[in-house]
């Protein structure tokens, strides 16, 4: 978000104070909401079956299990992404050879893919493949869109200081790119965690999806809610402090 | 070069239509030779994109035939078509479309408008802008679907509970991108209005929409792309109709066959949706700034 100029002290603490109210505020309507309905267990109590969740070595498997496949495919699609957007960005016949096909894959909705992936990575790796479709569109069109508009002088210096292919990419065109590439791997990181619960909640062994959906239908609610709730916490906390840094790096 | 010269020397009226680069000299001005470039870029992208996708389908034809994969991975393309066709003409998949497309539709138009009135607020009201700010952008729409699960069990298993995830999805970037292109209007438009003495709602729709406009457009592809994909994304999860369900109960039910012209279906009309969007986009953000 360009914001037109640099925010003054007093507005920055406004800002942070607000923020806390805003979430207290949402803390305290899902209070009032758990009294009015039976099935939102209280925010207290979530909580406390949160922390519970967190000692118990069952629990402890499917969030480990959900975690690595997370983290592996973020790492997986962001250097896809990452490569084939560098690869597009630099050949113009191939970027324009493939944008259209790019820009129509983005707005599909990945998911139904799922049954087709399942048969051929089975479970273990279907999830993996899915939030690696997933988090892999948002670097891919980032980078290639940044590696774009990188300016010419910045070509130019490289080729005079005779700089080597690795060096190019590490000193010239990583740094020139580095806010369309936060971007990218902020939203990448949501969509990466988002894409592997999905999947879960399709079909798989171990992981917080599985849990999610079996604890749905036990009806066990504040169970359910605990869970959710680590997962929306940990992304938000994530793509939050990677939007900070995308700030200050402006 | 030298027909031109001769057609402007004679003065026959006869002779000016017969040499040929008149007509198109005529023209060619008017066409810069940047526009011409990027008409053949399109041209070229138009056709290369038709040449892979008919490589896809070749391959995927070729694919089970030569039993490099087996038909029930993924059937060949004709088989595919041929049942995607068969689709088209039963009554269950109309219904599942009726309903899916009903609530896109809905979540489009709450969220658009939440969205609009959002941004609004936030453009006047700065303060509140930038305290909603963090949160927008880190649930950046998609994690939304997560709540799904929750969101059946306090309202049912039905299409509001849909809308209403698909709705918040659709609205974030519609807000943030209004917040952004009203932010980035130009002092000197809110000036003009000023010396003109513009009453509220002249400024606002003839200034600051009109000027915010490109931002506005695309959040609105996005808020359609975003309503789209968390529509079916949730019905996939578990729904009683609609075509992401409708997927995920043929999946369960092991009928491949239908299946996958249900997918084929879907990825077909979203990926037409998405292009025509884009299209539509660059039509509009073109027209204002030439």
């Amino acid at each position: 978000m360009p914001v037109a100029r640099p925010l003054t002290l007093k507005q920055r603490h406004g800002q942070f104070l607000g923020s806390i109210a805003v979430a207290f505020a949402v803390v305290l309507l899902w209070q009032i909401v758990s009294g009015l309905l039976f099935v939102v267990p209280a925010p207290a109590r979530t909580v406390a079956v949160l922390a519970s969740n967190l000692t118990d070595p069952d629990y402890l498997v499917d969030a480990r299990e959900t975690a690595l496949a997370v983290a592996t495919a973020f790492v997986i699609g962001t250097l896809l992404g990452g490569l084939v957007g560098l690869v597009l960005g630099l050949v113009k016949p191939v970027r324009l050879a493939t944008e259209p096909l790019i820009v129509a894959l983005n707005g599909v909705p990945k998911i139904v893919l799922y049954p087709i992936l399942l048969p051929i990575f089975q479970l273990g790796g279907s999830k993996i493949v899915m939030g690696v479709l997933f988090c892999l569109f948002p670097v891919l069109i980032n980078v290639a869109a940044g590696v774009r508009h990188i300016p010419d002088v910045y070509w130019k210096l490289a080729r005079s200081v005779q700089a080597s292919w690795l060096q190019t990419l590490v000193h010239i065109i990583l740094p020139a790119i580095r806010r369309p590439l936060l971007t990218g791997l902020r939203l990448a990181v949501s969509l990466a965690v988002v894409g592997v619960v999905l999947s879960e909640f399709f079909a798989t062994r171990y992981g917080l999806g599985r849990v999610v959906l079996q604890t749905y239908g036990h009806g066990d609610y504040p169970e359910m809610v605990a869970t959710i709730l680590l997962l929306i916490v940990v992304s938000f906390t994530i793509s939050m402090l990677l939007w900070r840094w995308e700030k200050k790096v402006q | 070069m030298r027909t031109a010269a001769m057609a402007h020397q004679s003065k026959e009226p006869v002779t000016v239509p017969e040499t040929t680069p008149t007509g198109t000299a005529a023209a060619a001005p008017a066409m810069s030779p940047r526009r011409r470039r990027r008409l053949g870029d399109a041209t070229f992208s138009g056709i290369a994109t038709t040449i892979l996708v008919a490589l896809l389908a070749v391959l995927c034809e070729i694919g089970p035939r030569a039993g490099w994969w087996g038909e029930e991975v993924l059937p060949s393309t004709s088989s595919i078509v041929a049942s995607a066709a068969d689709l088209l003409g039963q009554p269950q998949f109309w219904g599942d479309a009726a309903r899916t497309s009903l609530e896109i539709g809905l979540s489009i138009v709450f969220g658009s408008v939440l969205g609009l009135l959002l941004g609004l607020v936030f453009w006047k009201l700065p303060t509140v802008g930038r305290i909603f700010e963090p949160y927008l952008v880190s649930f950046y729409a998609v994690p939304m679907v997560l709540f799904y699960p929750l969101a059946i069990v306090v309202v049912g298993i039905n299409a509001s509970s849909v809308v209403i995830l698909a709705t918040i999805m659709a609205t974030i970037p519609v807000a943030l991108n209004t917040t952004v292109g009203l932010n980035g209007i130009r002092p000197v438009y809110l000036k003009l209005a000023r010396s003109l003495q513009c009453s509220p709602r002249q400024l606002l729709t003839s200034i600051a929409l009109p000027a915010a406009a490109p931002f506005i457009v695309a959040g609105l592809r996005l808020g359609v792309v975003y309503a789209l994909i968390g529509s079916i994304a949730m019905e996939f999860v578990t729904a009683q109709a609609g075509l992401g369900y409708r997927i995920r109960y043929l999946y369960e039910i092991f009928d491949n066959q239908t299946m996958f012209a249900y997918i084929f279906v879907v990825l077909v009309v979203s990926m037409i949706l998405t292009a025509l969007l884009v299209a539509v986009e660059k039509l509009l953000v073109k027209g204002r700034t030439q």
